[in-house]
């Protein structure tokens, strides 16, 4: 009880900053962006071609759920990871650069629930600004096109061809991705958290974290790597992809997630060990 | 209440205290003193567990803060020079958040604690818009909010107007004679602790140099300011009589010794008395005395 109290006051803290708010008026933004691409008949033109080669109806998957999904894919990795490694990174570096922390410290807690605390609301955030995402961009694409229509899914990289007539199953599909995005996202706030627990300025946790996720994102690209690619960390935070398969592959997907799950446990170990032993000097 | 017990620590192998101990006894105001960088911010990280001791060990009431520190903790209230709130939120969110690490929020009790410290009117206003005063008047609720008996207070008064630091010396004192608080006050303002303090303690680069009670400063020799002329032959009367000449126009005498007896003598020799005058040694002068090795150039 004492914990949801003191997580409650955590996430009271997190939302009461600016700096929260902006990756919300930022992917606002980018959906407009995003949806004003899609109205273009240029684009129509396009994505017409690409559906029939395909044997697709143009009506029937030129729809909110397919413009939804461009968005969860286009603006995650690329948008989504600076806000997360901006909040994640800020999390503890940034009370301790206040001198918040002195006026914690002076409170009977430990410092790994303190950082359990902190830990599940960057968690929290991470996981809910995702959905955010998926929901905003959905109902800025309903008001664009009109609810109908299915899901239309094709991401070259993982290799993942799809298509949903039905709207709910395109719709049920696309929440489940949505859930597995904000899992994989959560990995990337373990690492700003690490980080951010280490006796460094907020913007180096941030600056850090993404210089990390780029560089990952890059080699990865690279052919020589290849053969290696399901050591990478991007390519394992993408396997919410496969959740869009026609034929889930649970054993894959359950894989990078477990995978996902032991870096997290890792960094956050990490995190708490440079916390635990650093001397905190008023 | 608050014992610590021979406590080391070195920063990248520069000590900051060496076999430093005191002992706080229950409803004693204790000061704490010393040049910055003398170990006083060290002891109170120590205290509070936010440093880690090389060597040594505080204990709270009988518990270990080293062993057990939230349990050492619950019973401790600090405040310091400087307190850093959530600027963004208001001194109500932030008392709510901080009581959250202790125990839980009570409305009604914050209310109270609120309203003793004069906040009533501000505290739903975002802290950004604090002035210092009031900031440090959230610093004291914030740390009597758990209801502690211990009070750490590290420079709570600096940075505060002549009227802001009596009205914490008075609150300060009130709770010590209402509530038998134990404080431990480290402080630069000298006469403040003398005015608040039962006893002191001197920190010299890291060590202990001196810990004794405030009014037993009165108890050594007493000194004089004198003006005497001829100034030779007062001297030696002085010193017949077991004084002995500190500066030119100060000595001290023996306890024993009557300065109403010296100052007839003086006259009677045909020495003129201009002045002869008790000095009241203040803490100031002891401080810089052992500090410095000298006595206060006043």
């Amino acid at each position: 009880m004492l914990f949801f109290q003191q997580l409650r006051g955590e996430l009271r803290k997190l939302f009461a900053r600016p700096r929260t708010w902006m990756g919300y008026g930022a992917f606002i933004a980018m959906e407009a962006v995003i949806l004003a691409v899609y109205k273009l008949e240029r684009s129509q033109r396009y994505m017409k071609g690409m559906l029939e080669r395909n044997g697709l109806e143009f009506g029937t998957y030129y729809s909110s759920l397919t413009i939804t999904f461009t968005i969860m894919l286009l603006s995650m990795f690329l948008l989504g990871s600076i806000y997360f490694a901006l909040v994640a990174g800020d999390i503890v570096a940034k009370e301790n650069e206040d001198g918040n922390l002195r006026l914690v410290f002076a409170r009977p807690i430990s410092r790994l629930r303190l950082l359990l605390i902190k830990y599940t609301a960057v968690s929290l955030y991470t996981f809910s600004f995702v959905f955010f995402v998926g929901v905003s961009g959905y109902a800025m694409a309903v008001a664009a096109v009109g609810w109908e229509g299915g899901l239309f899914v094709m991401e070259p990289k993982m290799k993942v061809f799809a298509a949903y007539p039905e709207w709910w199953d395109g719709a049920s599909r696309l929440a489940m991705a949505a859930g597995g995005i904000g899992l994989s996202m959560i990995t990337l706030s373990s690492i700003a958290f690490m980080f951010s627990c280490f006796k460094i300025k907020p913007a180096a946790a941030t600056i850090i974290t993404l210089t990390i996720l780029f560089v990952d994102m890059i080699l990865q690209g690279f052919p020589f790597f290849k053969p290696y690619e399901s050591y990478f960390i991007t390519w394992r935070m993408s396997a919410w992809v496969f959740m869009l398969e026609q034929n889930i592959s649970w054993p894959k997907i359950i894989e990078s997630y477990a995978f996902l799950l032991g870096l997290n446990i890792s960094l956050f170990t990490l995190g708490w060990l440079s916390f635990q032993t650093r001397d905190f000097k008023t | 209440m608050l014992i610590a017990n021979g406590l080391y620590k070195n920063f990248g192998g520069k000590p900051a205290l060496a076999d430093v101990s005191f002992h706080v006894k229950r409803g004693e105001i204790y000061g704490l003193l010393g040049h910055n960088g003398a170990g006083k911010s060290t002891s109170l990280g120590i205290i509070l567990g936010m440093v880690m001791p090389d060597q040594g060990d505080v204990t709270i009431d009988g518990i270990s803060v080293l062993k057990n520190r939230s349990k050492a903790l619950r019973k401790v209230g600090a405040i310091f020079e400087a307190p850093a709130f959530y600027e963004y939120l208001s001194g109500w969110d932030n008392l709510k958040i901080l009581m959250s690490y202790s125990g839980g929020f009570d409305s009604e009790a914050a209310g109270k604690v609120i309203e003793r410290v004069g906040l009533t009117k501000r505290v739903h206003s975002k802290v950004r818009t604090y002035s210092h005063g009031m900031r440090q008047r959230l610093a004291l609720a914030q740390a009597l909010l758990p209801e502690p008996e211990v009070l750490l207070l590290d420079e709570p008064t600096d940075g505060l107007d002549p009227e802001g630091i009596k009205w914490f010396r008075d609150f300060i004192l009130n709770l010590r004679d209402e509530r038998g608080m134990t404080v431990l006050f480290n402080s630069h303002l000298l006469a403040e602790v003398e005015l608040m303090c039962d006893r002191v303690a001197i920190l010299r680069e890291g060590k202990r140099v001196f810990e004794g009670s405030v009014s037993g400063l009165q108890d050594d020799t007493p000194v004089f300011e004198v003006d005497l002329a001829p100034w030779d032959s007062a001297c030696e009367l002085v010193k017949s009589a077991g004084g002995e000449i500190l500066t030119s126009g100060r000595i001290s005498l023996p306890h024993a010794a009557d300065p109403a007896v010296i100052v007839e003598a003086l006259v009677r020799t045909g020495i003129r008395v201009r002045a002869f005058s008790p000095v009241r040694r203040s803490l100031e002068d002891l401080y810089m005395e052992i500090l410095n090795g000298a006595p206060s150039p006043n």
